[in-house]
């Protein structure tokens, strides 16, 4: 008994050490910042002013004027709104289709197939700041391609930052984000054996039957594993957004990252933003939670 | 036209009334600010005047690096800081002057300096504006000068009021070399085309919005009637070219006279309703989600795409540069009407500043590097291209300032400037701004419900204590 739990040690001990370089990083920039933020967050540390030179303790009070802000609501709708349009149904639902659809062309030997993944892969190989502007060419009322384009057929222009901001900034952030999760599915779909599908076949199920029962199974995990990370990095992102609207026009797509990041670099209001970050934190946190529970329910 | 003795006039122009202006403003600040708290109140104040490497003014010798640090997007001057540089290393020997130019929004420069001097990595001389002082010193962040100033001859030549506008809580924090002053411009030929004559002059707030609206009717392709700047993307902009004057035009004030902010207010309701007309098809939607709309509504003023647009004195040296003769032909200016047709004005203020970091280490060296640069003969020649009044008197006699009737105009309208309280809740009470009125603009709200949404972002930046509605 006393060596297998020596051993168990022992190997306890390998598998430490190996943790252990992962967990330094972590600590270093991700716990260290986050409890840096949850400190802040009960002061009214500012980057100017009295508060810079002398910052206090000031209990739940930023909590108070958030959950106080008739603004934070706004923040959080816009927050969903962009969640639920760019991550679940755009990244995702996209991805997957798109993961499908070169899948079928690649097992067939279609002709543009590389070319179309090298079409997708391009947009998420550039920096975020880069598609921002890439969009910001597109949208741009005064020199943008697409005014420019209605202007040569004879149309008139069209606002289309101040009209539909919201599915501006979701269209393309599902531009810059699908190529990641199509990636994904792409290698989960490469994984399933061909024979299942042969013997569905034989058996007489049609291709919506074949993806139901058996595609689809197999990519759950998968799935829900893709489906965690892109709504979190979703939730989690604003500098496309900042770029193409900076949250206007009147917040109507100011979301939680981006209102955290005008608050705190701003309005230099540090403690205030980091109050922001903290609850932006927890809903991430609680997000993680369900995602996981979900899969492994499921798996 | 007759010799025009610029001194004469500057001092004319910045009257008695204006000094008291600023200091009853100044006065408001200090007694509104936390007292008998120690040193929460006093601003904190890095050197000893006796010696040491602290802040002995002037006199002594100047050794070691020089760190300055400043933005300029427009270019015009890095010449004049190299020749100032190159000034206090000729003057002192042992001296080294290490420029840090930055190209990039004056917004942006703020932030990134904001988090340098939170750090320890200060630059010893900085160049941002002067109405950040009193958030600037309340931080620690700056030094005071009144001990550099009272041994500088030349600040003799810098009127009262334009010491007062960089005066809080009783020292001075930092030198301006030119002053700010706005403009209502307007395109002569978009308005001739629409009726109107080219010396047009609003008799009230209600012209502006006439004249844009015959503008529109005139259906000229590829001319917006109107830029009225709102929301965040305005930047102050949004407060100091549209927000601030409209409410004083209608008689309303930012402060009461406790020092009070004032949210909700007939003042208020009344510019929250000209937004609404305004952004009822005479100003262009795209001010609200653009990045840096200024940039091209000033392009579209300066080549006759735009009509009105109410900007920055310096604004017109962009045009002046591109097409002078167009620009003197076509740009009309004027000064902002206001509600009953009584005595028009403008928006002063005391420009952009160098300053001091309180936690330089070679204090003694940034203060030669202010001398060198705020030299009469740069003061008046950068003015000149970058269209500002002269901050020191005796730089307007510059013969290339003098010469321009564009800048004797300009500094003749600062007599009927008003100025923006030097308090530093002002960058806070301008984002207040922003939010109210990009809710009327983009249509959200109507002018009596963003008026009482005004208060409500007051309350929610300065506190309730801090805040009142009339």
């Amino acid at each position: 008994v006393v060596s297998a739990r020596r051993r168990r040690f022992a190997r306890n001990r390998l598998y430490l050490a190996g943790l252990s370089p992962a967990a330094f990083l972590l600590a270093l920039f991700f716990v260290g910042p986050a409890l840096w933020a949850l400190a802040s967050s009960f002061t009214n540390r500012a980057l100017v002013g009295l508060d810079a030179a002398n910052p206090r303790f000031v209990g739940f009070d930023n909590y108070a004027r958030l959950f106080g802000d008739p603004d934070f609501l706004r923040v959080i709708l816009n927050s969903v709104i962009f969640v639920i349009g760019s991550a679940i149904i755009g990244q995702f639902v996209l991805g997957l289709a798109l993961a499908l659809l070169l899948d079928y062309a690649q097992r067939r030997g279609f002709l543009a197939t590389n070319l179309v993944y090298a079409a997708v892969l391009l947009a998420w190989v550039n920096p975020t700041i880069i598609a921002g502007f890439l969009w910001v060419a597109m949208f741009d009322f005064y020199n943008g391609s697409l005014n420019t384009g209605l202007h040569v057929v004879g149309l008139d222009p069209v606002n289309w930052l101040g009209q539909g901001p919201m599915l501006a900034v979701i269209i393309a952030n599902i531009w810059r984000g699908t190529a990641f999760t199509m990636l994904i599915f792409l290698g989960a779909l490469r994984t399933i054996p061909t024979d299942i599908y042969e013997a569905a076949r034989v058996d007489g199920a049609g291709a919506l039957r074949r993806f139901w029962d058996h595609t689809l199974p197999i990519l759950r995990p998968i799935a829900a594993l893709t489906l965690l990370s892109v709504t979190m990095a979703t939730f989690g992102t604003f500098i496309l957004i900042q770029t193409l609207t900076n949250g206007g026009p009147a917040f109507q797509t100011e979301v939680i990252a981006l209102y955290a990041f005008h608050e705190a670099f701003q309005s230099h209001a540090v403690g205030y933003g980091s109050t922001i970050a903290v609850v932006m934190l927890a809903l991430n946190l609680s997000f993680a939670i369900v995602f996981l529970r979900w899969s492994r329910a499921r798996a | 036209m007759e010799e025009v003795h610029m001194d004469e006039l500057i001092r004319q122009a910045i009257s008695r009334r204006h000094f008291l202006q600023f200091a009853a403003a100044s006065a408001v600040v200090v007694a509104c600010s936390p007292s008998g708290t120690g040193t929460t109140a006093s601003p904190p104040t890095g050197s000893t005047p006796a010696g040491g490497s602290g802040g002995a003014p002037s006199g002594g010798t100047v050794t070691g690096t020089i760190n300055v640090s400043y933005p300029d997007e427009a270019g015009l001057k890095p010449k004049y800081v190299e020749q100032a540089a190159a000034a206090v290393k000729s003057q002192f020997s042992g001296a080294d002057v290490k420029i840090d130019l930055q190209k990039i929004g004056d917004d942006d420069y703020y932030t990134k300096l904001l988090l340098r001097l939170d750090s320890n990595d200060v630059p010893d001389v900085f160049h941002v504006g002067g109405s950040l002082i009193g958030e600037l010193a309340d931080a620690g962040y700056i030094e005071p000068l009144d001990d550099y100033v009272s041994q500088w001859a030349d600040w003799s030549q810098y009127p009262d009021a334009v010491r007062s506008g960089v005066t809080y809580k009783g020292s001075v924090w930092a030198i301006p070399y030119g002053l700010d002053m706005r403009w209502l411009y307007y395109r002569k030929d978009d308005l001739q085309k629409a009726g109107l004559t080219a010396d047009w002059q609003p008799a009230n707030v209600q012209g502006i919005l006439d004249a844009a609206t015959a503008v529109k009717n005139a259906k000229e392709p590829n001319v917006l009637p109107y830029a009225l700047y709102a929301g965040p993307a305005g930047s102050s902009g949004t407060a100091d070219h549209a927000f601030v004057p409209l409410l004083w035009a209608y008689g309303g004030e930012l402060q009461d006279q406790s020092g009070k902010w004032i949210g909700d207010s007939p003042a208020t309701k009344k510019v929250m309703a000209y937004y609404q007309k305004a952004y009822d098809g005479l100003s262009p939607k795209e001010i609200l989600t653009s990045t840096k709309p200024w940039t091209a509504m000033r392009e579209k003023l300066g080549n006759g795409q735009l009509a009105l647009l109410f900007e920055g004195g310096w604004v017109y040296g962009g045009w002046a540069t591109a097409d002078k003769a167009g620009t003197e032909q076509h740009v009309g200016y004027n000064l902002h009407p206001t509600e009953s047709g009584g005595p028009s004005f403008t928006i002063g203020g005391p420009g952009t500043c160098w300053y001091i970091s309180a936690k330089s280490p070679n204090k003694p060296g940034a203060w030669e590097f202010i001398k060198a640069f705020n030299t009469a003969d740069i003061v008046g020649k950068l003015n000149a291209e970058d269209p500002h009044p002269v901050a020191r008197a005796d730089a307007a006699d510059v013969a290339e300032f003098k010469s321009s009737p564009y800048l004797v105009a300009s500094t003749a309208a600062l007599a009927k400037a008003k100025f923006v309280p030097p308090d530093p809740s002002y960058s806070k009470v301008i984002e207040a701004i922003q939010k109210s009125t990009a809710r009327v603009a983009a249509g959200e709200l109507g002018p009596d419900d963003a008026a009482k949404r005004y208060t409500d972002d007051l309350t929610q930046a300065l506190g309730a204590d801090k805040v009142t509605s009339l």
